[in-house]
Protein backbone atom coordinates (compact mmCIF):
# COMPACT_ATOMS: atom_id res chain seq x y z
CA UNK A 1 0.00 0.00 0.00
CA UNK A 2 2.09 2.94 -1.26
CA UNK A 3 0.18 5.59 0.34
CA UNK A 4 -1.59 3.89 3.54
CA UNK A 5 0.30 1.67 6.17
CA UNK A 6 -1.32 -0.41 8.06
CA UNK A 7 0.32 -1.54 11.74
CA UNK A 8 0.10 -4.91 13.00
CA UNK A 9 -3.03 -6.16 14.03
CA UNK A 10 -4.04 -5.53 17.07
CA UNK A 11 -6.95 -8.19 17.35
CA UNK A 12 -7.53 -11.01 15.26
CA UNK A 13 -9.43 -10.83 12.42
CA UNK A 14 -11.91 -13.54 11.00
CA UNK A 15 -10.40 -14.72 8.23
CA UNK A 16 -13.51 -15.10 6.65
CA UNK A 17 -15.16 -12.12 7.12
CA UNK A 18 -16.58 -10.41 4.47
CA UNK A 19 -14.59 -6.91 3.15
CA UNK A 20 -17.13 -4.46 3.62
CA UNK A 21 -15.35 -1.29 2.31
CA UNK A 22 -12.55 -1.48 -0.48
CA UNK A 23 -10.69 1.59 -1.63
CA UNK A 24 -8.09 1.17 -4.35
CA UNK A 25 -5.44 3.53 -5.56
CA UNK A 26 -7.09 6.58 -4.45
CA UNK A 27 -5.59 9.39 -5.17
CA UNK A 28 -6.38 13.35 -4.38
CA UNK A 29 -5.09 16.81 -5.10
CA UNK A 30 -6.26 20.30 -4.10
CA UNK A 31 -5.12 22.40 -6.87
CA UNK A 32 -1.54 21.68 -6.47
CA UNK A 33 -1.09 19.95 -3.09
CA UNK A 34 -1.23 16.38 -3.13
CA UNK A 35 -3.20 15.34 -0.35
CA UNK A 36 -3.80 11.10 -1.26
CA UNK A 37 -1.49 9.39 -3.44
CA UNK A 38 -2.59 5.83 -4.59
CA UNK A 39 -3.77 5.08 -1.18
CA UNK A 40 -5.65 1.55 -0.20
CA UNK A 41 -8.26 0.38 2.23
CA UNK A 42 -9.98 -2.76 3.21
CA UNK A 43 -11.92 -2.89 5.56
CA UNK A 44 -14.20 -6.10 6.63
CA UNK A 45 -17.16 -6.61 8.45
CA UNK A 46 -16.73 -7.08 11.85
CA UNK A 47 -14.10 -4.75 11.86
CA UNK A 48 -12.83 -1.62 13.60
CA UNK A 49 -9.87 0.17 11.78
CA UNK A 50 -8.71 3.37 13.25
CA UNK A 51 -7.23 6.42 10.73
CA UNK A 52 -4.73 8.07 11.67
CA UNK A 53 -2.06 10.40 10.30
CA UNK A 54 -0.55 13.90 10.82
CA UNK A 55 -2.83 16.82 10.50
CA UNK A 56 -2.91 17.49 6.74
CA UNK A 57 -2.38 13.71 6.10
CA UNK A 58 -5.67 13.47 3.98
CA UNK A 59 -8.12 11.61 6.92
CA UNK A 60 -10.90 13.53 6.33
CA UNK A 61 -10.36 13.94 2.80
CA UNK A 62 -9.93 9.99 2.53
CA UNK A 63 -13.19 9.46 4.70
CA UNK A 64 -15.40 12.05 2.62
CA UNK A 65 -14.25 9.72 -0.24
CA UNK A 66 -15.38 6.74 0.68
CA UNK A 67 -18.40 7.84 2.15
CA UNK A 68 -18.62 9.66 -1.72
CA UNK A 69 -19.09 12.85 -0.72
CA UNK A 70 -15.90 13.66 -2.61
CA UNK A 71 -14.67 12.45 -6.23
CA UNK A 72 -11.24 11.24 -5.84
CA UNK A 73 -8.74 11.80 -8.95
CA UNK A 74 -8.29 8.74 -9.05
CA UNK A 75 -8.84 5.33 -7.79
CA UNK A 76 -11.83 3.12 -6.75
CA UNK A 77 -14.37 2.77 -4.13
CA UNK A 78 -16.33 -0.49 -3.44
CA UNK A 79 -18.84 -0.71 -0.11
CA UNK A 80 -20.99 -3.66 0.54
CA UNK A 81 -24.01 -2.05 1.81
CA UNK A 82 -24.87 0.94 3.26
CA UNK A 83 -22.86 3.73 4.56
CA UNK A 84 -23.29 5.81 7.75
CA UNK A 85 -21.42 8.82 7.48
CA UNK A 86 -20.45 10.92 10.52
CA UNK A 87 -18.61 14.45 10.48
CA UNK A 88 -15.95 16.15 12.44
CA UNK A 89 -17.83 19.19 12.22
CA UNK A 90 -21.28 19.27 13.30
CA UNK A 91 -23.25 20.20 9.88
CA UNK A 92 -26.91 20.61 11.09
CA UNK A 93 -29.50 23.23 11.31
CA UNK A 94 -29.20 25.77 14.39
CA UNK A 95 -32.74 26.09 14.18
CA UNK A 96 -34.11 22.90 13.86
CA UNK A 97 -34.52 20.78 17.19
CA UNK A 98 -32.80 17.20 17.59
CA UNK A 99 -36.18 15.45 16.64
CA UNK A 100 -36.29 17.70 13.83
CA UNK A 101 -33.18 15.99 12.43
CA UNK A 102 -34.22 12.53 13.09
CA UNK A 103 -37.17 12.73 11.32
CA UNK A 104 -35.78 14.60 8.56
CA UNK A 105 -33.27 11.80 7.72
CA UNK A 106 -35.26 9.48 8.92
CA UNK A 107 -37.14 10.02 5.62
CA UNK A 108 -34.92 10.15 3.45
CA UNK A 109 -33.96 6.52 4.39
CA UNK A 110 -37.97 5.47 4.13
CA UNK A 111 -38.75 5.63 7.88
CA UNK A 112 -41.75 7.25 8.73
CA UNK A 113 -42.19 10.03 11.30
CA UNK A 114 -42.70 7.98 14.53
CA UNK A 115 -39.91 4.99 13.09
CA UNK A 116 -37.32 7.81 12.89
CA UNK A 117 -37.87 8.87 16.34
CA UNK A 118 -38.47 6.22 18.15
CA UNK A 119 -34.92 4.59 16.68
CA UNK A 120 -33.18 8.06 16.70
CA UNK A 121 -34.35 8.20 20.64
CA UNK A 122 -32.91 4.59 21.21
CA UNK A 123 -29.50 5.83 19.84
CA UNK A 124 -29.21 9.14 21.29
CA UNK A 125 -30.21 7.33 24.95
CA UNK A 126 -27.16 4.88 24.64
CA UNK A 127 -25.02 7.93 24.36
CA UNK A 128 -26.30 9.73 27.19
CA UNK A 129 -28.72 12.19 25.53
CA UNK A 130 -32.51 11.22 26.70
CA UNK A 131 -33.89 14.08 24.21
CA UNK A 132 -36.80 14.94 26.31
CA UNK A 133 -36.27 19.21 25.70
CA UNK A 134 -36.77 20.27 23.02
CA UNK A 135 -33.89 22.62 22.31
CA UNK A 136 -32.97 24.09 19.23
CA UNK A 137 -29.60 22.57 17.77
CA UNK A 138 -27.69 25.85 18.57
CA UNK A 139 -29.01 25.81 22.05
CA UNK A 140 -26.71 22.27 22.42
CA UNK A 141 -23.58 21.95 23.57
CA UNK A 142 -20.26 21.08 21.02
CA UNK A 143 -20.99 17.44 22.61
CA UNK A 144 -24.44 17.23 22.48
CA UNK A 145 -24.42 18.13 18.69
CA UNK A 146 -22.19 15.13 18.02
CA UNK A 147 -24.16 13.07 19.81
CA UNK A 148 -26.75 13.83 17.55
CA UNK A 149 -23.97 13.71 14.70
CA UNK A 150 -23.38 9.85 15.62
CA UNK A 151 -27.28 9.06 16.03
CA UNK A 152 -27.80 10.24 12.35
CA UNK A 153 -25.20 8.36 11.01
CA UNK A 154 -26.67 5.12 12.40
CA UNK A 155 -30.07 5.97 12.35
CA UNK A 156 -30.39 3.95 9.20
CA UNK A 157 -28.13 0.85 10.31
CA UNK A 158 -25.27 0.99 7.72
CA UNK A 159 -23.42 -1.74 7.28
CA UNK A 160 -20.07 0.60 7.43
CA UNK A 161 -19.73 3.27 9.62
CA UNK A 162 -17.32 6.35 8.53
CA UNK A 163 -16.61 8.35 11.99
CA UNK A 164 -14.47 12.09 11.60
CA UNK A 165 -13.56 11.78 15.14
CA UNK A 166 -17.06 11.57 16.40
CA UNK A 167 -16.07 12.62 20.17
CA UNK A 168 -15.12 15.83 19.63
CA UNK A 169 -16.70 17.32 23.00
CA UNK A 170 -18.00 14.49 24.57
CA UNK A 171 -17.38 14.42 28.23
CA UNK A 172 -14.94 11.76 29.87
CA UNK A 173 -18.06 8.83 30.44
CA UNK A 174 -19.16 9.34 26.90
CA UNK A 175 -15.93 9.13 25.34
CA UNK A 176 -15.28 5.91 27.01
CA UNK A 177 -18.75 4.95 25.74
CA UNK A 178 -18.42 5.68 22.15
CA UNK A 179 -15.18 3.35 22.55
CA UNK A 180 -17.51 0.68 24.25
CA UNK A 181 -19.55 1.29 21.16
CA UNK A 182 -17.21 0.38 18.68
CA UNK A 183 -16.87 -3.23 20.09
CA UNK A 184 -21.13 -3.61 19.90
CA UNK A 185 -20.83 -2.27 16.05
CA UNK A 186 -17.99 -4.77 15.66
CA UNK A 187 -19.95 -7.50 17.17
CA UNK A 188 -22.62 -6.30 15.47
CA UNK A 189 -21.10 -7.05 11.73
CA UNK A 190 -20.46 -3.18 11.08
CA UNK A 191 -17.26 -2.04 9.23
CA UNK A 192 -16.28 0.65 11.20
CA UNK A 193 -14.04 3.29 10.34
CA UNK A 194 -12.76 5.98 13.10
CA UNK A 195 -10.48 9.08 12.24
CA UNK A 196 -8.87 9.34 15.65
CA UNK A 197 -5.67 11.12 17.09
CA UNK A 198 -6.28 9.43 20.49
CA UNK A 199 -3.30 7.08 20.62
CA UNK A 200 -4.49 5.75 24.04
CA UNK A 201 -7.17 4.13 22.64
CA UNK A 202 -5.46 2.19 19.84
CA UNK A 203 -6.04 -1.03 21.77
CA UNK A 204 -9.40 -0.62 21.01
CA UNK A 205 -9.37 -1.43 17.56
CA UNK A 206 -8.43 -4.15 15.64
CA UNK A 207 -5.92 -2.68 12.99
CA UNK A 208 -4.64 0.99 12.52
CA UNK A 209 -4.06 2.45 9.18
CA UNK A 210 -1.65 5.47 8.92
CA UNK A 211 -1.96 8.07 6.62
CA UNK A 212 1.38 9.51 5.87
CA UNK A 213 1.91 13.55 5.03
CA UNK A 214 2.81 13.21 0.98
CA UNK A 215 6.46 13.62 0.27
CA UNK A 216 5.63 16.98 -2.16
CA UNK A 217 4.38 18.98 1.84
CA UNK A 218 7.01 16.73 3.71
CA UNK A 219 9.68 18.74 2.09
CA UNK A 220 7.55 21.85 1.44
CA UNK A 221 7.59 21.73 5.58
CA UNK B 1 -45.21 8.11 -2.36
CA UNK B 2 -42.04 7.83 -0.86
CA UNK B 3 -40.51 10.99 -2.61
CA UNK B 4 -43.52 13.15 -1.66
CA UNK B 5 -43.28 12.22 1.86
CA UNK B 6 -39.30 13.54 1.40
CA UNK B 7 -40.39 17.26 -0.41
CA UNK B 8 -43.22 17.49 2.04
CA UNK B 9 -40.62 17.25 5.19
CA UNK B 10 -37.88 18.89 3.35
CA UNK B 11 -40.74 22.31 3.28
CA UNK B 12 -41.86 21.41 6.73
CA UNK B 13 -38.25 21.64 7.88
CA UNK B 14 -37.09 24.58 5.87
CA UNK B 15 -40.86 26.25 6.83
CA UNK B 16 -39.59 25.46 10.99
CA UNK B 17 -36.00 26.76 10.21
CA UNK B 18 -36.82 30.09 8.53
CA UNK B 19 -40.09 31.03 11.32
CA UNK B 20 -37.43 30.48 14.17
CA UNK B 21 -35.66 33.54 12.36
CA UNK B 22 -37.47 36.26 13.96
CA UNK B 23 -35.34 39.00 12.77
CA UNK B 24 -35.06 38.06 9.06
CA UNK B 25 -38.50 37.86 9.36
CA UNK B 26 -39.07 41.14 10.59
CA UNK B 27 -36.57 42.61 7.97
CA UNK B 28 -38.41 40.87 4.93
CA UNK B 29 -41.55 42.90 5.68
CA UNK B 30 -39.80 45.75 6.58
CA UNK B 31 -37.62 46.42 3.69
CA UNK B 32 -40.09 46.59 0.95
CA UNK B 33 -42.30 48.48 3.16
CA UNK B 34 -39.17 51.26 3.11
CA UNK B 35 -38.51 50.87 -0.21
CA UNK B 36 -42.20 51.69 -0.91
CA UNK B 37 -42.66 55.08 1.57
CA UNK B 38 -39.64 56.17 0.97
CA UNK B 39 -41.09 56.51 -2.60
CA UNK B 40 -45.17 56.84 -2.02
CA UNK B 41 -44.92 60.32 -1.69
CA UNK B 42 -43.83 60.72 -5.47
CA UNK B 43 -45.25 59.17 -8.70
CA UNK B 44 -47.41 56.41 -7.25
CA UNK B 45 -46.09 54.36 -10.29
CA UNK B 46 -42.86 54.46 -8.99
CA UNK B 47 -43.75 53.88 -5.37
CA UNK B 48 -45.34 50.48 -6.76
CA UNK B 49 -42.22 49.57 -8.50
CA UNK B 50 -39.82 50.18 -5.44
CA UNK B 51 -42.35 48.20 -3.01
CA UNK B 52 -43.25 45.47 -5.56
CA UNK B 53 -39.56 44.55 -7.14
CA UNK B 54 -38.43 45.53 -3.43
CA UNK B 55 -40.06 42.91 -2.36
CA UNK B 56 -37.63 40.72 -4.32
CA UNK B 57 -34.97 41.51 -2.23
CA UNK B 58 -36.32 40.22 0.58
CA UNK B 59 -38.46 36.77 -0.37
CA UNK B 60 -34.72 36.26 -3.11
CA UNK B 61 -32.74 37.20 0.34
CA UNK B 62 -34.71 34.55 2.39
CA UNK B 63 -33.85 31.69 -0.16
CA UNK B 64 -30.62 32.14 -1.21
CA UNK B 65 -29.52 31.90 2.92
CA UNK B 66 -31.60 29.23 2.79
CA UNK B 67 -30.00 26.83 0.77
CA UNK B 68 -26.50 28.49 0.89
CA UNK B 69 -26.74 27.89 4.61
CA UNK B 70 -27.93 24.28 4.31
CA UNK B 71 -25.23 22.99 2.20
CA UNK B 72 -23.04 20.72 4.19
CA UNK B 73 -26.27 18.67 5.79
CA UNK B 74 -27.71 18.95 2.07
CA UNK B 75 -25.04 16.46 1.07
CA UNK B 76 -25.59 14.51 3.74
CA UNK B 77 -29.20 14.23 3.12
CA UNK B 78 -28.75 13.38 -0.28
CA UNK B 79 -26.82 10.35 1.13
CA UNK B 80 -29.05 9.15 3.26
CA UNK B 81 -31.80 8.94 0.20
CA UNK B 82 -32.61 12.24 -0.58
CA UNK B 83 -32.62 13.48 -4.65
CA UNK B 84 -31.55 16.89 -5.24
CA UNK B 85 -34.48 17.47 -6.98
CA UNK B 86 -36.55 16.67 -3.31
CA UNK B 87 -34.62 19.40 -1.54
CA UNK B 88 -35.03 21.67 -3.92
CA UNK B 89 -38.79 21.12 -4.33
CA UNK B 90 -39.06 20.92 -0.34
CA UNK B 91 -37.73 24.50 -0.35
CA UNK B 92 -40.00 26.07 -2.99
CA UNK B 93 -43.24 24.22 -1.07
CA UNK B 94 -42.55 26.50 1.69
CA UNK B 95 -41.30 29.35 0.37
CA UNK B 96 -43.89 29.98 -2.54
CA UNK B 97 -46.56 30.51 -0.47
CA UNK B 98 -44.73 32.08 2.18
CA UNK B 99 -43.59 34.72 -0.41
CA UNK B 100 -47.50 34.74 -1.79
CA UNK B 101 -48.70 35.53 1.92
CA UNK B 102 -46.14 38.37 2.42
CA UNK B 103 -47.11 39.44 -1.28
CA UNK B 104 -51.04 39.77 0.17
CA UNK B 105 -50.70 42.16 2.54
CA UNK B 106 -48.13 43.83 1.29
CA UNK B 107 -50.52 44.15 -2.24
CA UNK B 108 -53.35 45.17 0.27
CA UNK B 109 -51.66 48.05 2.31
CA UNK B 110 -50.34 49.41 -1.54
CA UNK B 111 -53.76 49.40 -2.59
CA UNK B 112 -55.32 51.26 0.61
CA UNK B 113 -52.36 53.80 0.83
CA UNK B 114 -52.00 54.86 -3.24
CA UNK B 115 -54.52 53.30 -4.92
CA UNK B 116 -53.86 52.09 -7.74
CA UNK B 117 -56.10 52.03 -10.94
CA UNK B 118 -56.83 48.04 -10.62
CA UNK B 119 -56.01 46.95 -7.06
CA UNK B 120 -56.47 43.33 -8.18
CA UNK B 121 -53.85 43.32 -10.97
CA UNK B 122 -51.49 44.87 -8.67
CA UNK B 123 -51.85 42.22 -6.04
CA UNK B 124 -51.38 39.69 -9.08
CA UNK B 125 -48.29 41.63 -10.03
CA UNK B 126 -46.53 41.63 -6.33
CA UNK B 127 -47.73 38.06 -6.56
CA UNK B 128 -45.26 37.21 -9.86
CA UNK B 129 -42.83 39.16 -8.15
CA UNK B 130 -42.85 36.42 -5.02
CA UNK B 131 -43.52 33.65 -7.71
CA UNK B 132 -40.51 34.97 -9.62
CA UNK B 133 -37.90 35.28 -6.34
CA UNK B 134 -37.95 32.26 -5.19
CA UNK B 135 -36.86 30.03 -8.31
CA UNK B 136 -34.11 33.26 -8.69
CA UNK B 137 -33.05 33.23 -4.86
CA UNK B 138 -32.89 29.43 -5.19
CA UNK B 139 -30.87 29.35 -9.00
CA UNK B 140 -28.18 31.92 -7.26
CA UNK B 141 -28.06 29.86 -3.84
CA UNK B 142 -27.26 27.03 -5.71
CA UNK B 143 -24.80 28.38 -8.33
CA UNK B 144 -22.44 31.04 -6.02
CA UNK B 145 -20.04 29.85 -3.09
CA UNK B 146 -20.64 31.46 -0.78
CA UNK B 147 -23.36 34.12 1.03
CA UNK B 148 -21.21 37.10 0.08
CA UNK B 149 -21.28 36.31 -3.67
CA UNK B 150 -24.98 35.83 -3.38
CA UNK B 151 -26.08 38.90 -1.49
CA UNK B 152 -23.47 40.76 -4.35
CA UNK B 153 -25.74 38.94 -7.13
CA UNK B 154 -28.62 39.54 -5.50
CA UNK B 155 -28.13 43.43 -5.31
CA UNK B 156 -26.50 43.43 -8.69
CA UNK B 157 -29.75 41.92 -10.47
CA UNK B 158 -32.46 43.52 -8.50
CA UNK B 159 -31.11 46.89 -7.99
CA UNK B 160 -30.70 47.18 -11.45
CA UNK B 161 -34.19 46.10 -12.33
CA UNK B 162 -34.90 49.20 -9.90
CA UNK B 163 -32.49 51.29 -11.16
CA UNK B 164 -32.76 50.87 -15.03
CA UNK B 165 -35.63 52.40 -17.58
CA UNK B 166 -38.26 49.83 -18.43
CA UNK B 167 -37.16 50.39 -21.78
CA UNK B 168 -32.99 49.85 -21.29
CA UNK B 169 -32.04 46.73 -22.93
CA UNK B 170 -30.52 45.03 -19.98
CA UNK B 171 -34.08 45.76 -17.60
CA UNK B 172 -35.78 43.49 -20.37
CA UNK B 173 -33.20 40.88 -19.74
CA UNK B 174 -33.57 40.68 -15.48
CA UNK B 175 -35.80 37.83 -14.24
CA UNK B 176 -38.04 40.77 -12.86
CA UNK B 177 -39.15 42.52 -15.76
CA UNK B 178 -42.21 40.48 -16.35
CA UNK B 179 -43.17 41.45 -12.89
CA UNK B 180 -42.65 45.34 -13.26
CA UNK B 181 -44.57 45.30 -16.21
CA UNK B 182 -47.54 44.22 -14.89
CA UNK B 183 -47.18 46.31 -11.50
CA UNK B 184 -46.91 49.47 -14.29
CA UNK B 185 -50.04 47.63 -15.98
CA UNK B 186 -52.15 47.19 -12.30
CA UNK B 187 -50.86 50.74 -11.13
CA UNK B 188 -52.68 52.58 -14.36
CA UNK B 189 -55.93 51.03 -16.26
CA UNK B 190 -54.10 50.24 -19.34
CA UNK B 191 -51.07 47.55 -20.46
CA UNK B 192 -50.04 44.24 -21.51
CA UNK B 193 -50.86 41.42 -18.62
CA UNK B 194 -50.28 38.80 -21.25
CA UNK B 195 -46.72 38.61 -22.42
CA UNK B 196 -45.40 39.57 -18.88
CA UNK B 197 -47.45 37.25 -17.10
CA UNK B 198 -46.01 34.50 -19.59
CA UNK B 199 -42.14 35.91 -19.80
CA UNK B 200 -42.09 35.67 -15.53
CA UNK B 201 -43.67 32.23 -15.74
CA UNK B 202 -40.70 31.07 -18.47
CA UNK B 203 -38.19 32.82 -16.49
CA UNK B 204 -39.38 31.23 -13.41
CA UNK B 205 -38.92 27.85 -15.22
CA UNK B 206 -35.95 28.43 -16.35
CA UNK B 207 -34.57 29.56 -13.38
CA UNK B 208 -35.47 26.54 -11.94
CA UNK B 209 -33.81 24.45 -14.57
CA UNK B 210 -30.47 26.71 -13.46
CA UNK B 211 -31.26 25.84 -9.56
CA UNK B 212 -31.48 22.11 -10.46
CA UNK B 213 -28.49 21.89 -12.26
CA UNK B 214 -26.23 23.44 -9.49
CA UNK B 215 -28.08 21.73 -6.72
CA UNK B 216 -27.10 18.72 -8.23
CA UNK B 217 -23.67 19.45 -8.82
CA UNK B 218 -23.08 21.14 -5.65
CA UNK B 219 -25.07 17.59 -3.32
CA UNK B 220 -23.40 15.04 -5.45
CA UNK B 221 -22.63 11.73 -4.33
CA UNK B 222 -20.61 9.46 -5.64
CA UNK B 223 -22.62 6.19 -6.34
CA UNK B 224 -19.96 3.57 -4.88
CA UNK B 225 -19.08 -0.27 -6.89
CA UNK B 226 -21.36 -2.84 -4.83
CA UNK B 227 -19.47 -5.47 -3.35
CA UNK B 228 -21.30 -8.52 -3.77
CA UNK B 229 -20.44 -11.82 -1.34
CA UNK B 230 -18.22 -14.20 -3.68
Amino acid sequence: MPGGRSAPPVRSIDPVAVVQLVARGVTKRFRRTVVLEDVDLAVHAGEVVALTGENGAGKTTMLRICAGLLRADAGTIAVGGGIGYCPQATGLFELLTAEDHLVMFGRGVGMSRDEGLRRGRAILAEFGFPLREKLLIRELSGGTRQKLNLALALLADPSVLLLDEPYQGFDHGTYVNFWDHCETWRGQGKAVVVVTHMLAELDRVDRVVELPAHPSRRAAA
Amino acid sequence: MRSLRRVLTMGEMHGRDLLRHHAAIGLLIVLPLSFYLSAANSNSENAFVAGGVGMAFSISGATLFSILSSREVDQRLVLSGYRPIELLLGRLLFLAPFGLVIAAGFASLMSAVSHPARPFLLGFAVAMVAVQAVPFGLAVGAAVPRELEGTLVLIGVVGTQLATKPDAVVSKVLPFYGPRQLIVAGAHDHGAIAWPFALTVAYALVLLVVARVFVARRVRIERHTELRPS
